[in-house]
């Protein structure tokens, strides 16, 4: 599972936090460093300028010793700043010069450099005296301890760094407790939905108290559910009446096979039985197999036996194939326009052999049902009309649903177990087409679309197949 | 003519088994699929029926390792009816394909379509006690009368006649006679044999087409007692 939103986001400020306070903290650092390296160089430079001036004003040996004095005094206790004047005339020099501070003058031009004597690191200016009276040209050195320098620093990068860290510790607690309360709605969301129960599927989520982002999410949530609730209602109606198409032959079958067991029967008795078993196995083969192909239908398999043929003659064929059940109800039939189309013939013939049924069996006598081919772009339509009394609008588009009856009484007919136009539906789909219902001026009119455009072919399942099937 | 079955459910093997027997075919029944490819290389059978799921080895295994060694003419049975099984079993050399639950009367029809190529032309005149048939010039008369029949009630008629003693199911009726490739919801079938029946049994003694409950039609000379 992922880390809540909260703690995300918290992280997320976090490393935000620390990258800010990381650069700034540089910066300031390095602003620091530079400023007091400046300061301190000042300070020596002004040392020596006055060193400088000292020397310049003694030429002679006598007062060499004066100066000598003045710079004993200048030097702090602590020698925290250190005088040396380095000449060829010894009468004229000042201070033990350490081996290192002779090398670093015998190689470097005049300019700031860093010492290190006796264990600490001093900040250090040369600088030569032209020679004046008895003295000979003499070198001046001054030198600063940095340790001080180094000690501000030091705790000034360590409160730096604590401050750092207790500015993200503060921020990634902010930002945390900010994205809970920015967060609060989403997790009321979330409550609410896990207080759904599956046993009320008319349940919402309520959309007013949320902010405007959600309520998109919640709104789009509470279709899925009106979409679920609708298709949990067609299932559980749909199974209500398969169970119900099966259980009446399955009912004949077991009473009339105990019922001929019971006792001694003849053999004209017991086949008469055997008949009758062999009409109600052959119902439930019937409702299995139309089942099993909307099911195929529903999984999206697609018509692959395709031919290119005229519509207006297969619609012909099913007519004359239909021809005295039309006769017998007293119905004619006539077929206006055609298209060409791809089709597989089987399908496309059940499928109008369904509508006519349909169309034969809500017909007067007398009546003329009408069959209109027409094309429109890349689709055909087969619109099946007869004359009849006005359906319901609610009942128009379920009339293609599984067993959906608009009339609501289950007619207990032998041929028709409800499932003809599902079927016409399915036939459509699997050609990538849809079905239709209009019923307008007496006249009703139920048809489909097949669709020329090639359908994604249907994943093909491995060869075994599996016992259940 | 000599039956292999292949199917591993003992009950449909039995009926099966019993069913074509009685139709006249010798049959041997195995219950694996190695058994059966070995039965099938050991003997020549008319035809082969063969279910997809099989114990061991599948039925496109089986099958498979037939056709490398024999042409026999072979019938698959399978749960699913799946296009794509369909068109499986077909490229792999199968002669034709029945999805359970299926009739009997199918299964018949259709292993006498694969038995019969290579046979000899069917006569043009047919007759059936005193209903004479002549497929030619589509005239049929009955007992020197002329019979009035449209021209599906003539296929009809002829189908039956052709097919003289056999059981033909409303499926394979539709099937021949309308070119109706689907199991329709109507009593299309119904309907024009009652009309034929009419026509051709009306006003005479002696029953000629007959309806088995629950299965289909039959034309053929009964005794009196037995006609129903």
């Amino acid at each position: 599972m992922k880390a809540s939103i909260a703690t995300r986001l918290a992280v997320m400020f976090a490393v935000a936090a620390l990258g800010v306070f990381s650069l700034v903290g540089v910066a300031l650092y390095r602003v620091l460093y530079r400023e007091l390296g400046r300061h301190q160089l000042s300070e020596v430079n002004t040392r020596l300028e006055y060193v400088g001036m000292m020397v310049n004003r003694n030429d002679n040996a006598v007062s060499w010793q004066n100066l000598r004095t003045k710079l004993d005094t200048l030097t702090p206790a602590d020698d925290s700043v250190r005088y040396w004047v380095l000449g060829p005339d010894p009468r004229f020099v000042y201070g033990d010069v350490p081996a290192e501070l002779r090398e670093r003058l015998g190689t470097q031009a005049p300019r700031p450099f860093m010492l290190e004597l006796e264990g600490r690191s001093m900040r250090a200016v040369s600088r030569s005296i032209p020679p004046k009276g008895e003295r000979p040209a003499v070198q001046i050195v001054a030198a600063l301890d940095s340790e001080r320098f180094c000690n501000t620093l030091d705790t000034f990068a360590g409160a730096l760094v604590a401050l750092c860290l207790a500015g993200v510790a503060l921020v990634t607690f902010l930002g945390y407790r900010i994205a809970k309360v920015g967060l609060a709605p989403l997790s009321s969301l979330s409550q609410e939905a896990q207080s759904l129960s599956p046993r009320d599927l008319s349940q919402r989520l309520r959309l007013s108290p949320l902010p405007r982002e959600l309520s998109d999410l919640a709104a789009s949530f509470n279709g899925a559910l009106d979409r679920l609730e609708r298709a949990y209602a067609q299932l559980e109606g749909f199974n209500a009446d398969v169970a119900h198409e099966l259980r009446t032959p399955l009912t004949n079958l077991i009473g009339q096979t105990q019922v001929a067991l019971a006792k001694e029967r003849t053999a004209a008795q017991l086949e008469e039985v055997l008949q009758s078993n062999l009409e109600e196995l052959d119902r439930l083969r019937k409702i299995v197999s139309d089942m099993l192909f909307l099911a195929r239908a529903d999984q999206g398999e697609t018509a692959l036996d395709r031919v290119h043929t005229s519509a207006a003659e297969e619609v012909s064929k099913t007519v004359e194939f239909l021809d005295v059940i039309l006769e017998e109800a007293g119905v004619s039939v006539r077929v206006e326009g055609d298209a060409h189309a791809s089709f597989e013939r089987s399908l496309f013939l059940r499928a109008a052999s369904n509508l006519l049924l349909n169309a034969v069996e809500h017909s007067e006598r007398g009546a003329e049902i009408v069959v209109a081919i027409a094309r429109r772009e890349s689709e055909m339509r087969i619109a099946v009309t007869n004359p009849g009394a006005p359906i319901p609008e609610q009942h128009l588009g379920r009339l293609f649903d599984r067993f959906y009856r608009a009339d609501g009484a289950r007619r207990n007919s032998r041929d028709n177990h409800g499932l003809g136009l599902s079927i016409v539906k399915a036939v459509a789909k699997m050609h990538g087409g849809t079905v239709f219902a209009t019923s307008a001026e007496g006249r009703n009119t139920f048809g489909f679309t097949l669709s020329d455009a090639p359908l994604a072919a249907t994943p093909r399942l491995a060869g075994r197949e599996s016992r259940e099937a | 003519m000599k039956l292999l079955i292949v199917e591993d459910e003992p009950k449909t093997a039995d009926y099966l088994h019993r069913g074509l027997n009685e139709q006249g075919y010798t049959v041997d029944v195995a219950r694996t699929g190695p058994d059966g490819h070995a039965l099938a290389l050991l003997h020549d059978y008319d035809a082969i029926v063969l279910d997809v799921m099989l114990p061991e080895m599948d039925g496109f295994a089986v099958l498979r390792a037939i056709r490398a060694r024999k042409q026999t003419p072979v019938i698959m049975l399978t749960a699913r009816d799946r296009v794509d099984d369909r068109v499986h079993g077909l490229r792999e050399g199968a002669d034709d394909y029945l999805a359970k639950p299926f009739s009997f009367l199918e299964l018949v029809a259709r292993l006498q379509a694969v038995t019969r190529r290579g046979r000899v032309q069917e006569s043009t005149q047919l007759r059936i006690g005193d209903l004479e048939i002549d497929l030619l010039s589509r005239k049929a008369h009955r007992a020197g009368n002329r019979l009035e029949l449209t021209a599906k009630e003539f296929a009809l008629l002829a189908l039956l006649a052709r097919r003289e003693g056999q059981i033909l199911s409303k499926t394979v009726i539709a099937e021949q006679v309308w070119d109706m490739s689907f199991d329709s919801d109507t009593n299309v079938v119904e309907v024009a044999i009652k009309r034929l029946r009419a026509k051709v049994d009306g006003p005479y003694e002696r029953k000629l087409l007959h309806t088995i409950r629950g299965m289909g039609y039959v034309l053929e000379v009964r005794d009196a007692r037995e006609a129903p």
